[in-house]
């Protein structure tokens, strides 16, 4: 059975991707890294005249503290995020593949955030946040809902919160059809047969579901902390990185997440190359701590 | 039984619960797209005066002659067909020959894949387009304003995610079954054509959904690659023209987000059917 | 089906030699332009289509704006990486222009330069066509100043808002408000406080052009007393504005507050008419001058804040100038700039008068030559909104006071001493 290391179907089957890869990721990939050494503006600025500088570019980032302030902040973003979008969508999985009348049509809804793009949900929940909130305070007799301090984002701890808010509704449903896959692929006989044995739904979750849908977490959790990390749509309209906070005697933005402070620095300080140097430090970064993650993931796949 | 049953209703009345919770953005879309622009931002979360005035949006978005929209409606069309058929193509081939080949190159490419998700959009975006150029400068094939170089972008774009998806679910499949089939004399191409693949419904389904979604509602990369305002131009581009900087037509807007929901809507009920029917077909094995 | 093979093979082959003899010929005029307003949008192309036909050269128009990341910028940086560069595109003053020097066209010797005096210019040479006058003060609410027995005349320095707002304060209930001032200082609101707002310490009260104010900040050189007279009324705006608005509220929940009568007073400018219009907002309305100073100033900010340019490396150079001229002299384009996209033109020979209240209030502080510049851009954007909006929000929201305030004003602008 065993031939050649790579039998020609290895190759025949992983060439178009790989030709794809290279075209539109590895190529341009490259000259972005390289552009993070230059003057490059993506402009007529420079003209012709584009000029290596070395490390110009990173060294400038260390002395900005909004960078090290917006890498912490998305630290804990992505954390926080992480956590309520896999519980809830595991748990919303869980829910619709019960025996339930309308399962199908709540998967659809669930999904629905997910059709409606960040931008314009960023806008409703400003609205909700802003507006809803406090007249339901009013409402129920809490006046103190609707003063404008005590609003949700007013305060950049709480508009953090507001954040994770969004971003796991947003995305708890993405997450949910994943974890749908994975659970209806359990094979029906090992649920029957652990029925049979009447084992609790508590043990058949930890005994039998989790172990088998193992490989789906890998994913899941790739995907969330990926997308956490990245998260530019709902910032850019939620809070818009506001409110202002004091740091390193500077007040600077106090929900900026690095997404948005990379692309700030490109464009709106027009400082392509040093956006550019930050993307770069954002990749490595991430690149890391997602490779560990799958990594140990893996792991675990094979451990259960 | 009857404690099963009350549970069974329980379940049932939370999942509903769940179900309006999550669909209060959809309702506020939805009652927001028959008011006029100033009542929306003053009191969205009252029902509008005339349901009509979506249909009466509807219309005006479908006829304007600066927004193209039936024109743009098919070029989305094609766009997302094309990059969606070629993706779960090639990438379920790619991960399962990436699965099946057990080797220090294969796992090497499969980490390479799994990092190129982590790059950031902004590194690439700008070089993309002058390496496209360069591309047509050299081979005369042109990938800028056109399906084929935004239908490739997809594919780049979109591979990493979708092989990482298909990696996982492929892992699971036990190796018995392609065994016994190589015993019957199957070609490696056969075993994937005639046994993996329809094994992978369920998630080819979910990677067409995923993937779908992403295209369809995509704004940046059909801006940088086909521009606005060219000939190929996808529903996004169209309808961006009613958010300006001072005065956004809240109205259409919403009702664009509306028509262009309802193909993606039942494109999932649909995928849903076949990830049902996978799930039968996987019991049966 | 051979045949129908036949015929299309025919067909292939003639349309390929039809695309050789074309590729020919000389390439067609062709204009495209790109610009950043959406809004008018539906306005410029039904010009453009009628300016097409007329002069038998196709026009294109890009219109690329609204939220971040898909502004007018990304599409002007995609086009020129793809080599797709479009003849005539928008910048905003001295900055953008920085970024495309290299590729704007000198426009001195055209026929509308002579016709307006606030065309974009770089060393006495002009770069940018002017799209339209834009101007802002403190647009008030007749009606409501009327009723609380406030002579708009009065509202002139520090000393004249101080007693308007605290006697509108007063009567909040009999007008039916909810504040006195609808005023953002939100972050994604900081053009309205750290680039219109701060114009006024560096422009209000100085003839027009004037840069000393300017030249001394860059310098790191702080007017301490203008800048406490400055921060005085900003506290003042600060003081009686709805809190909700201020520090959380967006443009149209600002707009919004003042079009349906809910505050007597707005921080924005003319472009907020059509605003006014979909909100059916008929009570009068008019600009009454910042009251930064303690000295009485007259005028409103206006300037023209964004401009046509010509790409030099355009092969439809001359259809693009006649598209400009035209704008100017022909009776189409007038009609297009003024009825179509209601815009100020910046032209003093074109007679027509926009409709809206606000625009019309521009005018006239215009044409009596009450106008102070807009010296914000001489600041960079990175400054602007990464130092000085932090500021002006921490400000609003309660998080520091008066002292400190002016104390990182004058910080900030000590770190621009290079």
């Amino acid at each position: 059975m065993r031939k050649a290391k790579h039998p020609p179907v290895f190759w025949l089957f992983l060439a178009p991707v790989l030709v794809a890869f290279v075209l539109v990721i590895v190529v341009p990939f490259l000259l972005g890294v390289y552009y993070s050494f230059t003057n490059w503006s993506a402009t007529a600025r420079i003209g012709e005249n584009l000029a290596f500088i070395g490390f110009g570019n990173y060294a400038k980032i260390l002395k900005d503290p909004s960078f090290a302030y917006s890498f912490m902040l998305t630290v804990v973003y992505t954390i926080l995020n992480m956590i309520a979008i896999n519980v809830i969508a595991f748990s919303l999985a869980m829910l619709v593949t019960q025996r339930l009348k309308g399962r199908n049509v709540y998967r659809a809804g669930f999904f629905v955030p997910n059709l409606i793009g960040g931008l314009i949900l960023g806008y409703i929940w400003q609205f909700i946040f802003n507006n809803a909130v406090p007249s339901i305070g009013t409402l129920l007799g809490f006046d103190s809902w609707a003063a404008a301090e005590n609003l949700v984002l007013a305060k950049s701890a709480t508009a953090l919160l507001a954040l994770v808010v969004v971003g796991a509704w947003q995305y708890a449903g993405y997450i949910m059809v994943i974890y749908v896959a994975a659970i209806e692929n359990i094979p029906q006989e090992l649920i029957e047969a652990a029925q049979i044995d009447g084992a609790s739904p508590l043990r058949r979750l930890f005994a039998i579901t989790l172990p088998m849908t193992s490989q789906a977490f890998t994913i899941t959790l790739f995907l969330t902390l990926v997308n956490s990390f990245k998260q530019f749509d709902v910032n850019v309209s939620l809070t818009a990185g506001g409110p202002a906070v004091m740091f390193m005697d500077q007040p600077i933005y106090g929900t900026q997440l690095l997404a948005m402070n990379i692309y700030n620095q490109g464009f709106k300080s027009n400082d392509m190359a040093g956006g550019q140097a930050r993307a770069v430090i954002f990749f490595l970064v991430l690149a890391i701590v997602s490779v560990i993650q799958v990594s140990v993931n893996k792991k675990k796949e094979i451990e259960l | 039984m009857t404690d099963r049953r009350r549970g069974a209703i329980a379940l049932e009345i939370l999942a509903v619960l769940l179900f309006l919770l999550f669909l209060f953005p959809f309702f506020i879309v939805l009652v927001n797209a028959a008011k006029i622009p100033f009542e929306i931002t003053q009191s969205p979360l009252t029902f509008p005066a005339e349901w009509r005035k979506i249909v009466d949006n509807m219309v005006t978005i479908w006829t304007s002659v600066n927004i193209r929209y039936s024109q743009s409606f098919l070029s989305s069309v094609i766009i997302t067909a094309a990059s969606l058929v070629l993706l779960n193509l090639l990438a379920s081939q790619a991960a399962w020959a990436l699965v099946r080949t057990k080797t220090k190159l294969s796992a090497g490419i499969f980490i390479t894949f799994v990092a190129a998700m982590v790059i950031p959009f902004q590194i690439v975006m700008f070089p993309l387009l002058t390496w496209f150029r360069e591309i047509a400068q050299f081979t005369g094939i042109r990938l800028l304003r056109s399906y084929a170089g935004i239908v490739l972008a997809y594919i780049g774009f979109g591979m990493s995610q979708s092989i990482f998806m298909f990696h996982g679910f492929i892992k699971s499949i036990p190796l018995e079954l392609e065994e016994a089939a190589t015993i019957d004399g199957c070609t490696p191409r056969q075993i994937f054509f005639k046994i993996i693949f329809p094994i992978l419904k369920p998630i080819h389904a979910t990677v067409l959904v995923l993937n779908g979604i992403w295209i369809w509602n995509d704004y940046l990369l059909p801006l940088l690659i086909l521009g606005k305002g060219n000939s190929v131009m996808t529903i996004p581009l169209a309808v961006s023209n009613f958010a300006g900087a001072y005065v956004k037509q809240w109205d259409l807007i919403l009702t664009a987000i509306l028509m262009a929901m309802i193909p993606i809507v039942i494109f999932f009920l649909i995928a849903q059917k076949s990830i049902i029917k996978g799930m039968v077909a996987g019991s049966i094995k | 089906m051979k045949r129908t093979l036949a015929i299309l093979a025919s067909l292939i082959a003639f349309a390929g030699i039809a695309l050789m003899i074309a590729g020919c010929s000389a390439a067609p005029a062709k204009l495209t332009l790109a610009q950043g307003k959406p809004e008018i949008d539906a306005a410029l192309k039904a010009y453009a289509a009628e300016w097409s036909t007329a002069n038998k050269v196709p026009v294109t128009i890009k219109s690329v704006g609204g939220s971040s990341g898909t502004d007018l910028g990304t599409q002007l940086k995609a086009d020129l990486a793809a080599g797709d560069m479009p003849d005539i595109f928008a910048i905003n003053g001295l900055e953008d222009y920085k970024e495309w020097a290299n590729l704007t066209l000198d426009l001195s010797g055209e026929e509308w330069v002579k016709n307006t005096s606030v065309a974009f210019k770089v060393d006495g040479k002009v770069y940018g066509f002017p799209v339209a006058v834009e101007g802002w003060g403190m647009a008030y609410n007749g009606d409501l100043l009327a009723k609380a027995g406030i002579d708009p005349k009065t509202l002139v320095n520090y000393a004249g808002y101080k007693a308007a707002f605290e006697k509108l304060d007063a009567q909040k209930a009999a007008l039916g408000v909810k504040s006195v001032v609808s005023m953002a200082a939100a972050l994604d609101m900081g053009w309205v406080t750290a680039h219109h707002n701060f114009n006024s310490l560096l422009s209000n009260g100085l003839p027009y052009g004037d840069l000393s104010v300017v030249n001394a900040l860059l310098a790191g050189d702080v007017d301490a007393k203008r800048l406490g007279e400055y921060a005085d009324w900003v506290e003042l705006l600060f003081k009686y504005a709805d809190k909700t608005v201020l520090t959380t509220g967006n443009y149209d929940s600002q707009v919004g507050a003042f079009a349906t009568g809910k505050a007597v007073f707005l921080h924005q400018g003319n472009w907020t008419d059509p605003n006014m219009a979909q909100a059916k907002a008929t009570f009068p309305m008019a600009f009454a001058p910042h009251g930064s100073m303690a000295e009485a100033t007259d005028g409103i900010f206006a300037a023209a804040p964004s401009f046509y340019v010509v790409n030099k490396n355009s092969k439809n150079v001359k259809a693009a100038k006649k598209f400009l001229n035209d704008l100017v002299f022909s009776e189409a384009g007038n009609k297009y700039m003024v009825e179509g996209a209601g815009m100020i033109p910046a032209f003093s020979n074109v007679k027509l008068n926009p409709t809206g209240q606000l625009s019309k209030s521009v005018q006239a502080y215009s044409a009596a030559g009450k106008v102070y510049s807009w010296s914000q851009y001489y600041f960079t954007g990175d400054f602007r909104d990464k130092t000085l909006a932090p500021i002006y929000n921490q400000f609003a929201t309660g998080a520091i006071d008066k002292a400190k305030f002016v104390e990182l004003m004058t910080k900030a602008f000590q770190g621009l001493k290079k």
